[in-house]
Parts: structure tokens; C-alpha cells; sequence
């Protein structure tokens, strides 16, 4: 993946974070002495639902937040939300008045909200960080990045969540040693670890979970709704999208009473009469728990990577509003001994500290064009990060227990390394004669290839008439900004196959696709 | 009583259809012979040619046995060669080696000339007429084109034109590991010794012993045969999975039915002989479809002693492909594919590993997590924890694949997860 500094002029523009969320978005902006602030939407709200209406008179017009969640409970056919949990999907559409919207057109629609309002109010937005969860990979940060530039902003890096709201953490606070940063947010999950010294932030490591998050503990409580009224009316409460949608948000508002009481009560008003539902806080422990057993394994998994006991960590920093469930609190002071830090706003610290990012990338990457007040206000942080995922080959090694050649991934830069970083194997031709090889570049953690993503392809020609098990040297080099160099050198002969990592051959055609798609959406108007 | 005696049937009908074609005991030697031929036809190498151009002086029974010494003075003026079976410390490892020794005379072209020794190993166990080589496993003692073992070593420089070796000198130690003869038992080998000339690959002199040597590995004819053997008792127990569910679907038949075909080499046979394995195969088929069961334990067991693991995991990828060939395992399918996966001695852990790959969870009908996590009722808690921890992370590696497929497929075992450890963990 590359990132590219693009409109290289004199003129200084704002730096933004924006934090692409599940269920909501927010976008924040470094300030004249580099300190970043959230920028309120038009209804004055810090933070906007990721929700999105087409507008049923007026194809032209889409609704983004609030009031595209208000719509859906009239027409929910015409509305989008938790896109996000989409994202990289090739095969999800949304259908509306005949045009297939992609998961990357909508959540353009969203950042083009953000972008539009915040630009009303503080001038042009141009270079921008999003955050996405740490265990995106990069097929999901490619399709964010290009929902950015499709929502015509200068997308200069992605960051991962939890790092972004660390980063946030550890610039307003006096922080030292090892914070676990617990990212439970409307539709994804990500631990990360990091050690921290004043501005100086390493990244351990970090470990995530693509479907774990606020929309699967709001589907359990509307699981009981349903039960409930079935029991009493041996009748279903839901019956059309609408009601669907309408009991979705009843269940959100539900959990988030729990939170806060020990009973929630609801009216369900069903086609076979209308009842009273009581869930308690304890029935929705109950009807969480194996949810919440995945975020108690998502934690062991991170700290055994991180090769940390629990006692090793000095901090727990909550991020996302799931972390708001007393139950998830009370576990984490209970495996802990400590009480995770509740002073950073867990709604906000993501997009603040995707401002920060940004303001780090520009200075690193286009200096001149960030005013001296931000860079002086940046100029002491300096941040560590690691490689996101594995990154590896397909080779043919012998099977020890059968002695025969099976097809593997071995993985060359692992997982959780820290940029920059390089790593050699080598490798050797497998027949006599050997004059080709197909040289594949994958991403993944499994040694089988069929559980791996297979990012690039090539042929590496080598020369005729050599024995088998010639030397071929495979050097992979990963580089702050996440740009990835491959190397296949041929020893004996010396010939040597370099492929900077890109999403895949048509990359140039993808990007000017994704421009064309901008242009298209620039006329769309949205609210 | 009957059963029994139908189950014996049924096991032995299909190779003894496969001998009746020719397929199977018949094709061993077969193959062998036009291995050989083949060679020949190259040009390159031709084994009895080989053989017959040898006309070695025979040392009277030296080295017949184990550390056997010679009963007679070995005559000088000729080469003269003994081979010991010793045993080796090299780099922490032990292993069985052939000493091989010569004593004699080499007649050289000149003085202090360059040689270098060649040794061939023959099993000649029916007799020379019917010598078969020993192969090398390893490419570096393999001639070119066969792999038929033949050793070559640097012997360095003769003092004079004629040499002679008054004393037993050790001129190679050849690995057993480095061979494998044809067959298991007690094996006579033929050793033909040359000195050659390393310049001009002249032969200077020669020499040939036998040596009497128990191999308990099968050998490489022993392989062949097992291997057919075991194909005929794979698709026995292919039909035993896809009955186990008291139903045999078209589609599990068909597949096996293509599996055998495949690997019987039905595409070579006669008319005549397709239509005999046609007719075994579906009397089998009537055999479970009137409700007859194998003894599929002790099939099992024939398998472990005849084949290696890798033909095994073969069995039991048929066996998979049968369970999951009407889209869904049933419970009592399950059961009998772990019980396979077992008795063949499957290691369990790549059982598992193919399993996942085809068997997918969403095809199981009752989620054993045993099969599925390898949670074992031997497990401590904490044991479990681990283990689950291990598969978590597993699977959340692989929910970002691409294919969509895998990707159900990782979400459903994420959430199984979650519950054998609220489950068993707490």
C-alpha cells in the first residue's frame, strides 16, 4: 500500500483525524498550537452515528447521522448502517433506485459529512488520518483509504484505533510504563499494548476481533425481546425491516440503561398486542457472556504475545462505548487488581488521537507544509508502531512425518515487529531445470495457504539448465510509513526481483477508478 | 457367522478382481522389469548388462555374516573383497553401516596413479538371475537415470603399477539409511567392488562378496504391494464412512467408485477387466446396503503394518471426502472418522487440520469439541484455557481471508470458542 502526498503546494491546510466508527464517527482537528479538538457537526454534535438515508423524494440527497437513524424506521430499505462491518467485502451491495453502492462508496458518504461540516466551519480540509480497528487488514485499510479519497480528502495515512487513542492518551497525561489500551467499540474489539515513556509510545502488540462489539450485545438483548413476546403472544414482534430497525435501536437504548441501572423496561408493541419487557442487568450478563468470554480470550492472547502477565501492565485504557457495560469494567479490574482509566472520553480519543497522527505523518513526510505552532506542539512525540499482520511467501518444503512436499505460507516479517523492519529467508528451487518461479506474497498467520491472503503475484524468471535446490534469497523490509519492499534475489546468478508492495496488479487502474468515483460522488449533496 | 465370513469376502474380492486383471501383484513386476527396460532403451543404464559384464574372482563365504572373519588366506595376486556390518557414532546420532574392505592386488597404467573406488549392491537373494538392485535414498549414490544404489569414493594414489594390499583395508562405510532393498527378511547382497582409474574411469581390478543381511523395513517390491493392498482396504473403508450412517448416498458411491477407478488404473485396463471391478465394487455396495458392517479396527491395523503414515492420511482424505459428499456429517459418520483417524495412527492434530479443511463446522451435525477444538476430557482447566486461547487465535488469523467461504467458517468456530470456554473454562 502506498501512500502518497498528493496537492503539494505552499498553502497550509487543516490537519484532521477522523474516526470511521461502527456506529459512530467523529472527526478532530489539530489546533494552532497542535493540540487536537473535536470538531462539532452541524447539529452540534461531537460525535455523528454512522448511519446513512437515501432520500426517498430526492435521489440526489443522502442523509448522514442522526437523521438517517431517525428515517429507518420508515424506510429501512433505503437506509445503511454498521457498513463498516463490511468493509473489503467484495461482494456486498446496497441496492437503492437501481445503483449497487459498494461498502467504500458509503462509508465515503460518511466521511464527506464530516468533512463538509468540519470545513463550514474551520476552512478547507484536505490532509487527513483515518483510524481503522488494529487487526484490519490490508485489503479493509486500502477500501478505508479509499473512502476517504472519495470523499475528496488527501488520505496521508490509516492508523490503528487503539494506538490513535493512546496516542491521545499519553500527550494529555503523565503516563509511564505499560498501558493495555481496551478498544470495545460498536462492531469490532482490539487489545493493544504499549509501552509507554512520557511522549515516547512503542507499540507490543496488538490483537483484535473483527465482530465483537456493541451491535452483538444490542442483537442479544433484541434475541430476548423476541423471546419474550413469542412466549407471551406465541406471536413474532418483528415482521418487517422496519420493526427490525425500530427494536435495534430499542435494544441499544436498552443496554445503555443497563449500564447505568440495574432494570431496563421497554413497551413491545407487537401485531398480536403490546407488552411490557423487563430485562435485568443480570439476564443480559447471562445472554452476553460467551461474548464476553471472546473479549476475556482476546485479552489472554495479547498479553501472552506481548509475553506480559497481567501484572505487567501499569494502566488499562478503555476506548469505544461498549467499555461504558459495568460487567466488562468489573472483569478488567478483576483480572488487573486495578480499575481501568476512565478520564479520557472513550467516544473521542480515537479521532483526537488520528489528529495527532496525522500532524506526526505531515511532519515527517511533508514538513513545510505544517504551521510551526503545530509542529512545535508535536515536535517531542515519537511513536514506535509494528507490522499489523504476518507477512510471508508460498513455498514447498518436505514434509517431516510424510516425506513429501506440501504447499505452505512461511512467514517472513512476523506479526508485531516493529517499524522499521527487515527480515531474510532463504529458499531453494525445487526441480532440476528449474526456470521459473512464482513468486507470491501473502498476508496471514497460518502456515496452510488456503487460510491466508495471497497480496501479490509474479513470475521471477531464472536461468536454464541449473540443478535443483539452487539458492534464492527473500528479503521483505517494512518501513514507518507502511510501505512494504520484497526482494527475490537468485544467488548464483545474481538476478534480482523487486516488487514494492501494492494491493494488487491493477492498483494504477483501482486508483483512478477510485478518483472517477469522486468525481461521481462530488455531485451527490450530503446532509 | 455369515457376516463374518461376508466381510472376509468383501475385503479380499476387489484385490483378488485386482490380481485377476493384472493390476495388482502382476504390476509390481511390471514395473520393475520396464523400469529397466526403459534404462536399457536410454541407452543410459541397464542393470543385468551391468551385472553380466562383471566376472569377478568369489571370495570363498568371507563376510557372510556379521563380523564373520575369513576361514582362508585370500589370494594376493587377485583383489579380493569383505564386507562387516558395523554400527557408527557421528554427530549425536548412532547408525548401521556396511564396512567395506578390500585386500589384493590392483594392476595400475603407472605409478602413483589417481583412483577411486566404485561399489554396486545387488540383492541376489532368488539368485543372480533374478537380482534386483538396491536402491539409494539418496540422489548422491544414485547412478544416473536408476536408483540403483552405487557408491563412488575417492581411494586416492596407488605407489606403484602393481599395488598390492597385503592387509584388510576399509575403502567405504555405506550407510543403511542410504538403502533400500527390494524386500523385507533376511536378504542376500552382492557386493561388486571396482578400483578405477579416476582419469580414464578405466576399471584397474575388481572384486565381488556376499553378504547375508536381515532388512525389517519393507522393501521397495514390499511397498508396491502393500500400497495396492492398501487401496483396496481405503476404499473398503470408504464405504464403511459413508454407510456409517445407515445410508449409502449415490454421491458418496460415485466418489468412491471414481477413487478406485483412479487409483487402480482402470484407464489401462481391458474391457474385460473394468467390467470385474465394476462388479466387485457394486457387489460391495450391495454388501453394505444390506446392512452389513466391516471390521474396519482391523482393517485398520492391517493398514498400520503395511503402509507408511502419508499413504494413511491418504485413506483418510477419501474417507473425509465421503463424509462430506452429501453436504453434512452425521454424528455417528463423526464418530467412526475419529475412530479411523485413531486406528491408523493419525497424528491428531493433522487430522484436525483436514478436517477444517473438509469438513468445515457448518457441515457438522453434532459439534463435538472434541474433534472440532481438540478439547480432550483429560484436559485440566487451565489446560483447556490454553488450548482454546491456541484456537482463538487460529481462527481469528483466518476470519480475514478473502474467500468468503472460510470466512463463515472462522466466525463459527470463533463463536463455538466463545462457548466451550464459558463452557469448560468459566
Amino acid at each position: 500500500m502506498k501512500y502518497e502526498m498528493r496537492n503539494k503546494g505552499p498553502k497550509m491546510a487543516n490537519i484532521v483525524g477522523m474516526d470511521l466508527g461502527t456506529t459512530f464517527s467523529a472527526l478532530a482537528i489539530l489546533n494552532a498550537i497542535g493540540k487536537p479538538e473535536i470538531v462539532p457537526n452541524a447539529d452540534g454534535d461531537r460525535i455523528t452515528p454512522s448511519a446513512i438515508f437515501f432520500d426517498e423524494e430526492n435521489s440526489d440527497m443522502t442523509r448522514v447521522g442522526v437523521e438517517a437513524i431517525n428515517s429507518r424506521h420508515l424506510n429501512a430499505q433505503r437506509s445503511v448502517r454498521w457498513i463498516k462491518r463490511h468493509m473489503g467485502d467484495v461482494k456486498y451491495r446496497k441496492n437503492i433506485d437501481g445503483k449497487d453502492w459498494t461498502p467504500v462508496e458509503l462509508s465515503s458518504l460518511i466521511l464527506k459529512k464530516l468533512k463538509q461540516e468540519c470545513s463550514a466551519e474551520r476552512g478547507q480540509i484536505r490532509d487527513a488520518v483515518i483510524s481503522v480497528p488494529a487487526h484490519f487488514d490490508e485489503v479493509r485499510r486500502k477500501a478505508t483509504m479509499d473512502a476517504g479519497t472519495m470523499a475528496g480528502l488527501n488520505v496521508i495515512g490509516i492508523v490503528n484505533e487503539p494506538v490513535a487513542a493512546a496516542l491521545y492518551y499519553a500527550t494529555t497525561r503523565q503516563v509511564v510504563g505499560k498501558v493495555l489500551v481496551y478498544d470495545l467499540g460498536g462492531g469490532t474489539f482490539d487489545v493493544t499494548i504499549i509501552d509507554v515513556k512520557g511522549h515516547q509510545m512503542e507499540i507490543v502488540c496488538s490483537q483484535g476481533d473483527h465482530a465483537l462489539g456493541g451491535i452483538d450485545f444490542d442483537q442479544k438483548i433484541l434475541e430476548m425481546l423476541e423471546q419474550s413476546y413469542r412466549d407471551k403472544f406465541a406471536a413474532e414482534l418483528i415482521n418487517s425491516d422496519e420493526d427490525r430497525a425500530r427494536y435495534e435501536d430499542e435494544a441499544e437504548d436498552i443496554k445503555k440503561t443497563l449500564s447505568r441501572r440495574p432494570t431496563a423496561k421497554k413497551m413491545l408493541y407487537g401485531p398480536a398486542g403490546s407488552m411490557k419487557a423487563e430485562i435485568t442487568r443480570e439476564m443480559f450478563e447471562e445472554a452476553i457472556s460467551s461474548l464476553v468470554a471472546r473479549t476475556d480470550i482476546l485479552l489472554e492472547v495479547a498479553l501472552e504475545e506481548a509475553g506480559v502477565e497481567p501484572s505487567g501492565i501499569d494502566k488499562v485504557l478503555l476506548v469505544g462505548g461498549s467499555t461504558r457495560i459495568p460487567l466488562i469494567q468489573q472483569r478488567l479490574e478483576k483480572l488487573f487488581g486495578f480499575g481501568p482509566e476512565t478520564t479520557v472520553n472513550v467516544d473521542e480519543c480515537v479521532a483526537l488521537g488520528a489528529a495527532l497522527h496525522a500532524g506526526l505523518t505531515m511532519l515527517r513526510e511533508k514538513p513545510d507544509a505544517v504551521p510551526a505552532g503545530i509542529a512545535s506542539g508535536l515536535k517531542d512525540i515519537n511513536l514506535t508502531d509494528v507490522c499489523n499482520h504476518s507477512y510471508g511467501t508460498i513455498c514447498a518444503p518436505i514434509d517431516k512425518e510424510t516425506g513429501r512436499r506440501v504447499i505452505q505460507n512461511r512467514i517472513i516479517l512476523k506479526k508485531n515487529t516493529p517499524l522499521p523492519c527487515e527480515s531474510t529467508q532463504m529458499f531453494y528451487t525445487v526441480s532440476k531445470g528449474q526456470t521459473k518461479l512464482e513468486v507470491t506474497i501473502t498476508q496471514g498467520e497460518d502456515t496452510a495457504p488456503e487460510y491466508v491472503n495471497k497480496i501479490a503475484t509474479h513470475k521471477f524468471e531464472l536461468p536454464p539448465g541449473r540443478p535443483a535446490e539452487c539458492p534464492i534469497k527473500v528479503t521483505y523490509r517494512y518501513d514507518v510509513n507502511q510501505r512494504m519492499h520484497c526482494s527475490f534475489q537468485d544467488l548464483q546468478s545474481g538476478r534480482v526481483l523487486e516488487v514494492d508492495f501494492c494491493l494488487d496488479q491493477n492498483d494504477k487502474m483501482s486508483q483512478s477508478n477510485v478518483r472517477q468515483k469522486a468525481e461521481q460522488l462530488e455531485a451527490l449533496k450530503v446532509e | 457367522m455369515s457376516g463374518f465370513v461376508i466381510t472376509i469376502l468383501i475385503v479380499l474380492l476387489v484385490p483378488a478382481v485386482m490380481i485377476s486383471l493384472g493390476l495388482a501383484s502382476s504390476l509390481n513386476f511390471r514395473l520393475l522389469v520396464s523400469h529397466f527396460k526403459c534404462s536399457a532403451l536410454t541407452g543410459r543404464f541397464d542393470f543385468r548388462e551391468l551385472l553380466s559384464r562383471f566376472n569377478f574372482p568369489v571370495l570363498p563365504k568371507v563376510g557372510l555374516n556379521e563380523a564373520a572373519e575369513p576361514c582362508e588366506r585370500p589370494d594376493l595376486k587377485v583383489l579380493n573383497c569383505r564386507v562387516q556390518l558395523i554400527r557408527q557414532e557421528k554427530d549425536d546420532s548412532v547408525f548401521d553401516a556396511f564396512n567395506v574392505e578390500i585386500c589384493g592386488s590392483i594392476h595400475a597404467p603407472s605409478d602413483m596413479h589417481y583412483t577411486i573406488v566404485r561399489i554396486l549392491v545387488t540383492d541376489v537373494t532368488d539368485g543372480i538371475g533374478k537380482a534386483e538392485p538396491v536402491q539409494a535414498r539418496v540422489k548422491q549414490w544414485q547412478l544416473p537415470d536408476s536408483p540403483a544404489f552405487c557408491y563412488n569414493g575417492e581411494l586416492g594414489k596407488l605407489p606403484n603399477a602393481d599395488s598390492t594390499l597385503s592387509d584388510w583395508t576399509a575403502v567405504a562405510q555405506l550407510r543403511l539409511d542410504w538403502m533400500m532393498f527390494p524386500r523385507k527378511g533376511k536378504r542376500n547382497l552382492q557386493f561388486n567392488t571396482s578400483i578405477l582409474s579416476r582419469e580414464g574411469g578405466e576399471e584397474l581390478a575388481c572384486a565381488e562378496c556376499t553378504f547375508t543381511y536381515e532388512n525389517t523395513a519393507f522393501g521397495y517390491i514390499d511397498l508396491h504391494r502393500n500400497i495396492q493392498r492398501t487401496r483396496t482396504l481405503a476404499v473398503a473403508l470408504a464405504f464403511a464412512v459413508s454407510a456409517a450412517d445407515k445410508k449409502l448416498y449415490d454421491c458418496e458411491v460415485a466418489l468412491i467408485k471414481n477413487w478406485a477407478r483412479a487409483n487402480f488404473d482402470f484407464s489401462k485396463a481391458s474391457a474385460g477387466a473394468k467390467r470385474k471391478l465394476d462388479k466387485a465394487l457394486n457387489k460391495t455396495v450391495d454388501f453394505f446396503l444390506d446392512g452389513h458392517q466391516l471390521d474396519t479396527h482391523k482393517i485398520c491395523k492391517e493398514i498400520v503394518e503395511i503402509v507408511p503414515v502419508a499413504e494413511r492420511y491418504e485413506i483418510l482424505d477419501l474417507c473425509l471426502h465421503v463424509a462430506r459428499a452429501n453436504g453434512r456429517v452425521d454424528a455417528e459418520e463423526l464418530i467412526l472418522l475419529k475412530n479411523l483417524a485413531n486406528w491408523l495412527e493419525a497424528d491428531p492434530n493433522r487430522f484436525r487440520a483436514m478436517m477444517e479443511k473438509i469438513l468445515p463446522v457448518g457441515m457438522h451435525e453434532v459439534k463435538d469439541v472434541e474433534v472440532i477444538l481438540g478439547v480432550t476430557g483429560d484436559m485440566s482447566q487451565e489446560q483447556t484455557r490454553k488450548h482454546l486461547n491456541q484456537e482463538y487465535r487460529k481462527w481469528n488469523a483466518r476470519v480475514t481471508t478473502s474467500d468468503s467461504e472460510i470466512h463463515t467458517q472462522a466466525d463459527q468456530m470463533l463463536n463455538l470458542i466463545a462457548d466451550a470456554r464459558s463452557e469448560y473454562v468459566g
